[in-house]
């Protein structure tokens, strides 16, 4: 037997050129910023205040606020964006009201965040008086990750296939027993991807935070969704205008500490697929 | 749904009073009237696309769950209009069990993909047993028995259809409504099945829609002729197939109309 003849496909070739190129421009991005921040690689970076003088300082109350930002975002959007989703495709009427609902999630998935800030500034800071808060943050950023999550959570149910709800509606089953059962479970993993984009999308903005008055001279790490709005995106910024060498290290040490929390988030959310997906096996 | 005031053989199981069902423009069913009398195995026969499986699901009130679909006229499931204010479809459902054309099983457990319909419906039981049970009466028993928590995709496409017909014979339904259960099947598993509907009719009303001309003249005792959504023709399975009033019917059954 010989091996089969590799046949030429120019398709395939170009689509993993372009798969190296994107690997090779990460790998080249992260390797200046870990160069760039080379001064500050000490763990007690992780942990210590931002201070004027930029010996000693780091970005513990940014990665702080950051964690809280994540997880308020997630606890406010996920459920309330699979909600949505759910409602909307398994639930209401097939009507024109509905359907104008998705085209708006759809368009506002791809306005500006800097839009959801001033928005975030009039509504969370000073209409529901939250102030420049971790609160008033979250409840921006969730806005900001809600239409995403819809729209991704709303495309997962419909590639559920119409034959297993037919069979369980068929075997008796409620709308609820439907839904809960086989649906949600079914389109898990899609919805699950649908987060973790918004997520990235939504953890790394700076503007609309920077627009709700967000500090970055803290001189604690806040403790509480009422505390003071302070992240890593709006650290760097802070950061990067001020024009001694130092502070440029200390920006690409919060740059790498940024993308150290995307990664885990998406690992953690790699780990939930994988053992639903064991699951459902 | 109450019980039915009476089970004399007056009342059929079912019951379609010029039924139509359409899908946006396109119209499936136009103005079927026909009884399905209890304790008997009723074929329902005709080309593709005729209306056959939209009629069985008419039978369990499952087209309403198709977005676009509005059916108009009655049915009736032991004189009560399923389509009364009152009536719950989800029980319409226990008690009218459907095996779809489609074998579609959870990706679960043999097991788990029995037990779906008692469980949903909050059977108090013994589920291994009544898992048995069914499992037997669709024939499958001997083959899965061994590892019931065996994963259900695992299994031939045959089997898998059969595994669909055990999911539904565990409602333990009054009637069933058998979408072609056979057309995945080789001959052998196809005579099994077919003992099986012998042996179901003694406490079930069948409905089967099939393309097995000779499987409806084997199993029903009437038989229904469908084309273009309409009931063409309608009697005693042998005088349908011996002796079609409708020349329609008979091109069918010669072979000349697919
Ligand atoms: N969900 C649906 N949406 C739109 N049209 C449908 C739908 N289901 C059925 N139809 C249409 O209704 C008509 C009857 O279909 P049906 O499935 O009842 O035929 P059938 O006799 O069961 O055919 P087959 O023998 O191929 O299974 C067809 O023209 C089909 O296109
Ligand atoms: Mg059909």
């Amino acid at each position: 037997m010989t091996a089969p003849a590799r046949r030429r496909d120019p398709l395939g070739m170009a689509c993993g050129a372009a798969a190296f190129a994107v690997a090779a421009a990460f790998a080249v991005l992260v390797a200046f910023l870990a160069v760039e921040a080379r001064p500050v690689a000490n763990p007690g970076f992780l942990l210590e205040m931002p201070s004027r003088m930029a010996d000693g300082a780091g970005v513990g109350p940014a990665l702080a606020g950051t964690l809280w930002l994540a997880l308020l975002t997630a606890g406010l959007a996920v459920p309330v964006g699979v909600g949505t989703a759910v409602y909307l495709e398994e639930y209401a009427p097939r009507t024109r009201l509905a359907a104008l609902v998705g085209s708006a999630l759809a368009s506002l998935a791809g306005t500006p965040p800097v839009v959801y800030g001033v928005a975030g500034l009039a509504l969370f800071v000073r209409g529901l008086g939250m102030g420049p808060s971790l609160l008033a943050g979250g409840c921006t950023l969730a806005a900001l990750a809600l239409p995403t999550v819809v729209v991704a959570s709303r495309a997962a149910i419909r590639s559920v296939p119409q034959g297993v709800r037919l069979a369980a509606y068929g075997l008796g089953a409620t709308r609820w027993q439907v839904v809960r059962g086989e649906v949600l479970p079914a389109a898990a993993p899609g919805m699950l991807a649908g987060v973790c984009l918004a997520f990235t999308r939504t953890v790394g903005a700076a503007a609309p935070l920077l627009v709700l008055g967000a500090v970055s001279f803290m001189t604690f790490a806040p403790r509480g969704p009422a505390d003071p709005l302070t992240s890593l995106p709006t650290q760097i910024f802070a950061w990067t205008k001020r024009s001694e060498q130092d502070f440029a290290a200390l920006a690409a040490g919060a740059g790498v500490a940024l993308l150290l929390v995307l990664l885990a988030m998406n690992l953690a959310v790699l780990a939930v697929r994988r053992r639903m997906e064991d699951a459902s096996r | 749904m109450s019980a039915p005031p009476s089970r004399t053989d007056a009342v059929p199981a079912l019951a379609a009073d010029d039924l139509s069902v359409s899908f946006g423009p396109k119209t499936a069913l136009a103005g079927v009237t026909l009884s399905i009398p209890r304790g008997r195995v009723v074929s329902i026969i005709g080309p593709s696309a005729s209306g056959k499986t939209t009629l069985l699901r008419a039978f369990n009130r499952l087209n309403e769950l198709t977005p676009g679909a509005v059916t108009t006229g009655a049915v009736r499931f032991n004189g009560i209009d399923l389509h009364g204010g009152e009536v719950d479809p989800v029980e319409v459902r226990r008690r009218i069990g459907m095996v779809f054309q489609q074998a579609t099983v959870f990706p679960r457990s043999v097991f788990d993909n029995v037990a779906f319909g008692p469980r949903a419906s909050g059977y108090g039981g013994d589920l291994h047993e009544l898992a048995e049970e069914a499992l037997t009466a669709a024939g499958l028993w001997s083959e899965v028995a061994e590892d019931l928590d065996a994963p259900a995709l695992a299994l031939s496409s045959g089997q898998q259809q059969r595994l669909c017909i055990a999911r539904t014979l565990a409602l333990k339904p009054e009637v069933l409504l058998l979408d072609e259960p056979t057309s995945a099947l080789d001959p052998a598993a196809t005579a099994r099945i077919e003992s099986s509907i012998h042996a179901l009719k003694r406490d079930h009303t069948i409905v089967l829609a099939t393309h097995g001309r000779r499987q409806a003249a084997r199993l029903s005792d009437l038989t229904a002729y469908l084309a273009g959504g309409e009931l063409v023709e309608y009697g005693p399975t042998e005088t349908l197939f011996t002796n079609p009033r409708d020349p329609r019917t008979e091109s069918y059954l010669t072979g000349r109309i697919p």
